[in-house]
């Protein structure tokens, strides 16, 4: 909060803005380019999925939104403001697996974030118990990751991505180590979490039906170098269904994905 | 449970019936009982000992050096330990020197310990501090590379200082390893203020043993056996115990 405090955002809470941003790897032997003049408008409170084969830059931009990373050129703001290092009040970040601390319970790896700026026990403790209701884990706070199912993990991640109430959520294959089932549960999970916060979502995936399935944008990218191909509207009607997997306009979706990646892969 | 439970007696049972056979060997004279003093008796013997202002003082002068030399080598081992991991460039270029460091028997440095320290006090500490540094050297850069990159990053992104990173990840990230290798450098560091004090000392428990074995002191050499043998167990039972109550922080 502080660091917008005294900016006139540009732009309203939520929005991220990529402008012609590019990433070179200068390697002993070659040039890599990860990113080529990429530009993306994302308007606050929507759903929007990267997707692409390995290597097109999915990840690496997704990065640079969490300021994780810093891109050889071209600029990224999210709510109108640069984010040259990680900003937890504007971004959460919810990583693929694993990045749970073992050592913490899961209201304690919620708190995490708050603990870092010294948040008082009581009001930390309170945030915590809230996300975990949000994504369905009331009850569970007094448990270490190791008596939770993967799944379950994945909702503590989200949970401490929330914590902080943060406009915007920047999702890294957040379900691709989950069994079919269970990913696709966290799917309708996660779509019910985001109707309720209203957060800008972003979210990084291998899998079309997911991406088809969750998004109102799909961002689809293509390697060497990486770069954007297609940026597909999804209109189909919310909530979601299983139905609507089978159907027409979702194949017609699916499909126009598919021809983008295998004629890149 | 009720395997546990069977393992745990069958266990005390292994024990009983070693002491058992002791007992017996000595008693049938089927081994010399002036060679092997009967388990009773070594046990008597040792209640004995214990008793005695001399063993205690032994016990003492032991304990000190072995903490001395423990309290000395583990902070600066883990120091030298975490700056080597740290240090992608001079950890390729001195990891391998710790390995060869390593492999060497320490005892035979032992002769030129004695000839720049004499036999005293510094010595012990001396010599048990060189045969714990590089095991506690080595577990530390173990240690410090089962940190998790993805950890680390998500520190990073939720805005952590290097001071929060530094305690609240790689500290409690590391402390497993940390507990095994602080074990195991326990046992090399007993090794070594023992074997200096059977060496070359005035007193000490590992003098007391070697003086007993070299007088044909039987009962007392094996009760002495006893007691180090115990004071070693209890130490790394009680740091197992600790390790095993933060086991599932490594999954």
């Amino acid at each position: 909060m502080q660091p917008l405090a005294n900016i006139t955002p540009l732009k309203p809470a939520g929005a991220i803005e990529v402008r012609n941003v590019g990433q070179i790897f200068e390697m002993k032997t070659q040039t890599v380019v990860a990113l080529e003049d990429v530009s993306l408008d994302i308007k606050p409170g929507r759903f929007v999925v990267l997707v692409g084969p390995s290597g097109c830059g999915k990840s690496t931009l997704l990065m640079m939104m969490a300021g994780l990373r810093e891109q050889t050129s071209g600029t990224i703001t999210i709510s109108g403001v640069p984010i040259p290092k990680p900003d937890p009040n504007r971004v959460g970040v919810v990583f693929q697996e694993a990045s749970l601390f073992p050592w913490l319970t899961a209201e304690e790896n919620v708190e995490f974030p708050l603990a870092l700026r010294g948040v008082p026990k009581s009001d930390r403790r309170a945030k915590a118990q809230d996300a975990l209701k949000l994504v369905g884990l009331d009850g569970f706070g007094k448990r270490h990751p190791h008596e939770l199912s993967g799944g379950m993990k994945q909702r503590v991640s989200i949970a401490r991505g929330l914590v902080q109430d943060p406009p915007v959520l920047l999702m890294d294959e957040p379900f691709a180590a989950l069994d079919e089932q269970t990913r696709m549960t966290m799917g309708d999970e996660l779509l019910r979490i985001w109707a309720a916060t209203g957060k800008t979502v972003v979210f990084v995936t291998h899998s079309l039906t997911e991406a088809v399935y969750l998004a109102d944008e799909v961002i689809v990218m293509s390697p060497r170098p990486g770069r954007i191909v297609d940026h597909l509207q999804v209109t189909l009607p919310r909530p979601r269904t299983y139905e609507m997997l089978s159907g027409d306009a979702f194949g017609v979706l699916r499909d126009r994905i598919w021809r983008h990646i295998r004629k890149s892969a | 449970m009720q395997s546990g439970l069977a393992v745990k007696a069958t266990r005390v049972g292994i024990v009983v019936a070693l002491f058992a056979i002791w007992e017996m060997l000595s008693r049938t004279g089927i081994v010399n009982p002036r060679l092997l003093p009967s388990a009773s008796d070594t046990l008597v013997t040792l209640g004995d000992l214990l008793q005695r202002a001399s063993v205690q003082k032994d016990l003492a002068v032991t304990a000190t050096e072995v903490v001395t030399a423990f309290a000395l080598a583990v902070p600066v081992g883990a120091l030298i330990g975490f700056l080597i991991a740290e240090n992608k460039y001079f950890s390729d270029v001195v990891k391998p020197l710790l390995f060869f460091a390593f492999s060497i028997p320490k005892s035979i440095f032992l002769p030129m310990f004695i000839l720049m320290f004499g036999v005293g006090f510094a010595q012990k500490v001396g010599f048990g501090f060189f045969s714990t540094i590089f095991i506690v050297i080595m577990s530390t850069t173990t240690a410090v590379e089962s940190v998790k990159v993805e950890h680390l990053t998500v520190a990073r992104s939720y805005g952590a200082t290097p001071m929060q990173t530094a305690f609240r990840v790689y500290l409690p990230s590391m402390l497993p390893v940390l507990l095994e290798a602080l074990r195991i450098s326990m046992i090399f560091n007993l090794t070594g203020v023992i074997l200096a004090e059977m060496y070359a000392s005035r007193d000490g428990i590992g003098h007391q043993i070697a003086t007993w074995g070299e007088n044909f002191q039987m009962k007392q050499l094996l009760a002495g056996v006893l007691m180090v043998a115990a004071i070693a167990i209890a130490f790394n039972e009680l740091v197992r115990w600790v390790e095993t109550r933060c086991s599932h922080w490594r999954t």
